[in-house]
């Protein structure tokens, strides 16, 4: 994989971006889980695809762009604070694709479930880890969110995310692969 | 009904109000620091008597842009629920950890003091005052001067081999793209309506069902994103354009003396309600 950004990477991280800006500005980035919350967000699925696709830069890029729309479109005070939602998105992308990387030469399709599984637990658990921090949650509550949602939320990540990728690879190239110059993801 | 396919209308993103009022003419580079100035002295400050002076200010910010302060409400507005489930239960389990002050109330496990009711009241009124100030921010700056602020701003980051240029071209095309995916999102919802596909029909509990309803809209999505992704890849390319070049722009900014005035008093109002040691 060429080191920095490629026109590759800085176009699909834009476009990833794209979607989960659209996702988390219309109702459909939320799906409704039998929670105290009432919501498994699956906007944080683009940070996780591009994490897989084009590497841990523009998994990171992915997040920051879901991590201020979610900080400028929140609706829950705890998200109104910088630190708890842009920072721990940062890591979504990362973490998805280490396991990605990691579990990759077993089997390709378990390699891509496990690491939005990952991704998608990253988000809950550092997010709750820093609420407690700066004070916006007891720690039991946050536990209690932990169970119930960041499960279900994980599970509707690795359902979706396992759908988009392996439609990609089905197919075969995403889109036709027209440019000649960039390299393959 | 008609209501749930019409996605085009909801977007706000880069919502802008050209009142041309004093805030719009600011540099966006001073506005977007003073902004960031102000919300972090906002999260720091503990205080009743600093909020409800910030609470204030805010509002004084959307009378000197000339926005109308219902702009701002409509970003409260949805979020009174969460406050308020948010205040009670931090209310109720809060008060063995903040267990500093008076005790209000003791009954069993729950514990009520003065130190728990402050965090309380504080964090809503926080949040409130850093939805007013985004709010004037976003209102007041088009989402191209945002950009280019932006850039500007963290072109100190360049030397650390930060990619700061790369980076402000990645918000721009994902800011581009909202619309344009928006309006495909808007078609394929109609075209598998009109198939028969139900849309928020299951349950609540049904979380499988619910996750496989989003299935015909979000791979086709992906999908279409990553054909447009694959265009503007081959137009950048035919262009020659390589990442990492200097470029040089078509309108640069220039910083006034009011600007530089302008984020001095922020600084000094941010620096007060940080260091103050306000009574209440």
């Amino acid at each position: 994989m060429e080191k920095g950004l490629t026109v590759r990477k800085i176009v699909i991280a834009g476009v990833l971006g794209a979607v989960a800006i659209l996702l988390g500005v219309t109702r459909l980035g939320y799906i409704p889980v039998p929670t105290a919350a009432g919501n498994a967000t699956i906007m944080h699925i683009p940070a996780i695809i591009g994490g897989i696709l084009q590497g841990p830069l523009v998994g990171m890029i992915i997040g920051l762009i879901f991590g201020i729309t979610s900080f400028l479109n929140a609706t829950i005070p705890l998200f109104k604070d910088p630190f708890i939602a842009i920072l721990p998105r940062l890591f979504i992308g990362v973490m998805a694709y280490l396991t990605y990387r990691g579990i990759r030469n077993l089997n390709e399709y378990v390699a891509v479930g496990m690491a939005s599984f990952v991704g998608s637990l990253t988000n809950t658990v550092l997010v709750l880890v820093l609420a407690v921090f700066r004070g916006y949650l007891a720690p039991g509550v946050a536990w209690a969110v932990a169970v119930t949602n960041g499960i279900p939320e994980a599970v509707v990540s690795v359902v979706l995310t396992l759908a988009v990728v392996a439609t990609g690879m089905k197919i075969g190239h995403w889109g036709r692969k027209k440019s000649k110059i960039s390299g393959d993801f | 009904m008609a209501r749930e396919f019409e996605l085009t209308r909801n977007i706000t993103v880069g919502q802008y109000l050209p009142t041309g009022s004093f805030v719009h003419r600011l540099d966006p580079r001073i506005k977007l620091l003073a902004c960031g100035i102000l919300i972090l002295a906002i999260a720091f400050c503990n205080s009743y008597g600093g909020n409800l002076i910030v609470l204030a200010f805010s509002c004084l910010l959307f009378r000197l842009s000339r926005i109308p302060l219902r702009y701002g409400l409509s970003g409260v507005k949805p979020a009174i629920p969460f406050i308020v489930i948010l205040a009670v239960l931090q209310l109720l389990f809060y008060g063995d950890i903040a267990s500093g002050g008076r005790v209000y109330l003791e009954y069993g496990l729950i514990v009520i003091t003065s130190d728990s009711l402050r965090l309380v009241i504080v964090s809503a009124l926080r949040f409130i005052e850093i939805i007013f100030v985004s709010s004037v921010l976003t209102l007041s700056t088009s989402t191209t001067q945002l950009t280019h602020g932006m850039e500007s701003l963290l072109k100190p980051l360049g030397y650390l081999k930060f990619p700061v240029h790369e980076f402000s071209l990645i918000m721009t095309i994902a800011l581009r793209f909202v619309p344009t995916f928006a309006m495909e999102m808007e078609k394929m919802i109609k075209a598998q309506a009109s198939r028969g596909a139900e849309f928020g029909t299951g349950s609540w509990w049904q979380i499988f069902r619910r996750t496989k309803e989003m299935l015909p809209i979000i791979v086709p999505l992906f999908r279409v994103a990553m054909e447009r992704a694959e265009d503007l890849i081959l137009a950048m390319e035919a262009r020659c354009y390589t990442p990492g070049g200097t470029r040089s722009r078509f309108r640069t900014y220039q910083t006034t003396f009011r600007d530089g005035l302008t984020l001095l008093f922020i600084l000094c109002f941010s620096l007060l309600l940080w260091m103050y040691p306000f009574p209440y």
